[in-house]
């Protein structure tokens, strides 16, 4: 009866959200956890094949997405949170919104993304066939905590999946190390050649996670994911299941995943990883991955991930939220060698993480390389970004709390195309934004 | 041109967040005056450092697990850098550098022996102390504000504290104090880049680094800090 009635609730707390126009996804899920505490237990007991999460500091939500549109391509029915809501009360949310007023679901399969800090609590209640974790690097200091205490709680949470079978980023050696633990059953994926200039940036992981001693680094893919191995105890890059080589990032991205060629319309190296990431899980599932690279053909990447925006020049929304992730975001924006404006927004609200300190571990000097036009400075630490450009002896061309006012500005520039770089918390209303403009324009242009 | 050297200590361990930025500050401050900067890092694996041609060092803060290897390595530094402070040699020691300076810093099951350059003693506390910070220190006008997350709790002892905290926990969260202020070490529990915000504080300690050098010093011309005095005031408005 209790299961019942938290997916009622689920399900009118869903409504009243709409009309109000509240889309939290959390909410609901915590309200439903109140009325039945083991309600992830009860739902995710109507899953019929299997349930694939994916943990880790980066990539989540997009390697979440690519294995639901994998299995959807399949024809499989698949239960997924789409939008990110990776904490406890999400997971609830999104099984109760997926169960009939009967409380039955009907799924062959779900994935969730789910946030690190969170999985010690799912586990106690989910328990997934498959766990991908892609990646390891500083994030929100100031709400995880260090990366140690993120690694702690990994293990805690595998400790309640004995049986789980884990698919690791062999290129990180931090998320690697999870395939040593006793009793879990791990394959790793990995990139086993050098593809990108070496670039300068704080790096986790030089420390070999069996003995202590630094590593070495044969070369980096970005952070400290590379091929590195320890000379003092010998430890080194597992042996990669899943193996991407030949790789060019001239039109889109062409690559071969264990020699099986896959391309790929958007940009951003990290994409890589998330599609050998999610064609690890499926296999590692047990998932037929013989036309892996059609399925691709329908997966249309997630809001703010390089998400472009046709105006009088092309603008780009990307989600830039930690110092890998921002690193990652300027190696594609550079990669674009049209002249450009480059728009910045830093947020500093909880979800963001409230310390902005990470900024200082960000390579911003490599913006600086004659094809950017203007660049401006926004967000609630509009002065901290400006600050950490003049230090870096790069020219702020606007410092201004008003974003919509910004974008207008650069449309009218002799630039061909505006990027616009932004923290989780600023994502949506960009993006909101960005459509009001877009129709604003539109108009316009009927009135000529 | 006089030329002024910055050591960073340890920045392959102890660079939890940002600390990068501290060094980028005293070191583009003092080029913008025409001065010529060197930065050596001694990192962990070739562990060089000569303190008599150090005119600033620079220790940033590091997880618990790095604190402990990083602590065996400074233990053997130990009578240089007693002896570089007490020559009144400039140290600027941030969040678990701050600790590590003291007699000791106690976690739940063990004991990590400090440099014990400063008199004071850091335990564990149950909780962490997170959030922005907004200080006032005697020595310039201008308040210090940052960023603070830590779990020790550090008693000074009859040590002078840094400043008096106006918004956040400092020291212990509730003796209302951050940091310590000895000779010419200025330690504090305010992490990352604390010094871009705080353009006064980086000109305290600049100014500390040339007066030791050269008796005859003047003063350091002014900047245009206005960028600087912005960011520091919106920090003032927004959580003060």
């Amino acid at each position: 009866m209790r299961k019942l009635l938290a997916i009622w609730a689920v399900k009118i707390l869903s409504i009243v959200g709409k009309l109000i126009g509240r889309k939290s996804s959390n909410a609901p899920g915590v309200v439903a956890l109140k009325i039945c505490p083991d309600i992830i237990r009860k739902c995710s007991k109507d899953i019929k094949k299997g349930t694939i999460v994916v943990s880790g500091t980066n990539g989540k939500t997009t390697t979440n997405n690519m294995i639901y549109a994998e299995l959807k391509s399949l024809g499989f029915q698949v239960i997924c949170n789409k939008l990110g809501a990776n904490m406890i009360g999400g997971i609830a949310t999104t099984l109760c919104q997926e169960a009939n007023i009967l409380g039955r679901i009907h799924a062959d399969y779900a994935c969730f993304e789910i946030d690190e800090a969170s999985t010690v609590k799912i586990f106690d209640q989910l328990t997934p066939q498959v766990m991908v974790i892609t990646n390891l690097f500083r994030d929100q200091l100031d709400r995880y905590g260090e990366i140690d205490i993120t690694m702690q709680k990994l293990k805690t949470a595998l400790k309640k999946a004995p049986k789980i079978k884990l698919v690791l980023n062999g290129d990180d050696p931090l998320t690697a190390s999870f395939g040593t633990l006793e009793n879990v059953e791990a394959t790793y994926y990995g990139i086993s050649e050098k593809v990108l200039p070496q670039i300068n940036e704080v790096k986790e992981g030089q420390f070999c996670q069996q003995c202590g001693k630094p590593l070495k680094f044969e070369y980096y893919h970005y952070s400290q994911l590379g091929n590195y191995h320890c000379p003092s105890c010998g430890a080194k890059r597992p042996k990669i299941d899943y193996e991407v080589k030949n790789v060019d990032l001239r039109k889109g991205m062409n690559f071969t995943i264990n020699e099986k060629p896959i391309h790929i319309d958007y940009k951003g190296f990290y994409n890589i990883y998330n599609v050998v990431a999610s064609y690890g899980a499926c296999c590692a599932m047990g998932i037929d991955t013989e036309n892996f690279a059609e399925s691709f053909k329908g997966y249309k990447p997630q809001i703010g991930r390089m998400e472009q925006f046709e105006f009088n020049k092309p603008v780009i929304l990307n989600l830039s939220k930690n110092p890998a992730g921002f690193n990652q975001s300027i190696q594609t924006v550079l990669q674009d060698r049209r002249k450009k404006d480059i728009i910045i927004t830093i947020n500093d609200n909880y979800n963001d993480g409230t310390d902005v300190s990470w900024l200082w571990d960000v390579d911003f000097a490599k913006l600086n390389d004659g094809t950017m036009n203007t660049l401006t400075c926004t967000g609630l630490r509009l002065y901290d970004i400006a600050l950490r450009f003049k230090y870096e002896d790069i020219h702020v061309d606007e410092i201004s709390a008003d974003v919509k006012d910004a974008v207008r500005k650069s449309l009218n520039t002799d630039s061909d195309v505006v990027y616009l770089l932004v923290t989780y918390s600023a994502l949506y209303a960009t993006q909101k934004l960005l459509k009001e403009l877009k129709k604003e324009w539109e108009e316009n242009l009927c009135k000529r | 041109m006089q030329e002024i050297t910055i050591l960073h200590l340890f920045p392959d361990l102890l660079n939890l967040y940002g600390d990068t930025g501290n060094i980028a500050c005293l070191k583009k401050r003092l080029e913008w005056r025409g001065y010529q900067v060197k930065v050596v890092r001694c990192t962990v694996e070739d562990n060089q450092m000569d303190l008599t041609h150090t005119d600033i060092v620079f220790i940033g803060g590091g997880s618990d697990r790095e604190q402990k290897i990083v602590c065996s390595k400074l233990l053997e530094k130990k009578k240089e850098l007693t002896e570089y402070v007490e020559n009144d040699g400039v140290v600027l020691a941030v969040c678990g550098a701050y600790q590590l300076l003291g007699k000791y810093y106690k976690l739940d099951d063990e004991t990590i022996e400090g440099l014990s350059i400063l008199d004071i003693t850091t335990e564990r506390g149950e909780t962490r102390l997170i959030g922005n910070v907004i200080a006032q220190s005697p020595l310039f006008e201008q308040p210090i504000v940052g960023f603070e997350n830590h779990g020790g709790r550090t008693i000074i002892n009859n040590h002078e504290p840094l400043a008096k905290i106006i918004k956040g926990y400092g020291n212990t969260g509730d003796t209302g104090y951050e940091g310590v202020h000895y000779k010419n070490v200025f330690a504090t529990y305010i992490h990352g880049p604390l010094l871009p915000k705080n353009p006064q504080f980086c000109d305290e300690i600049l100014s500390c680094a040339l007066r030791r050098k050269d008796p005859n010093f003047k003063g350091l011309e002014k900047l245009d800090d206005s960028l600087e005095n912005q960011a520091n005031e919106a920090i003032i408005k927004r959580f003060g």
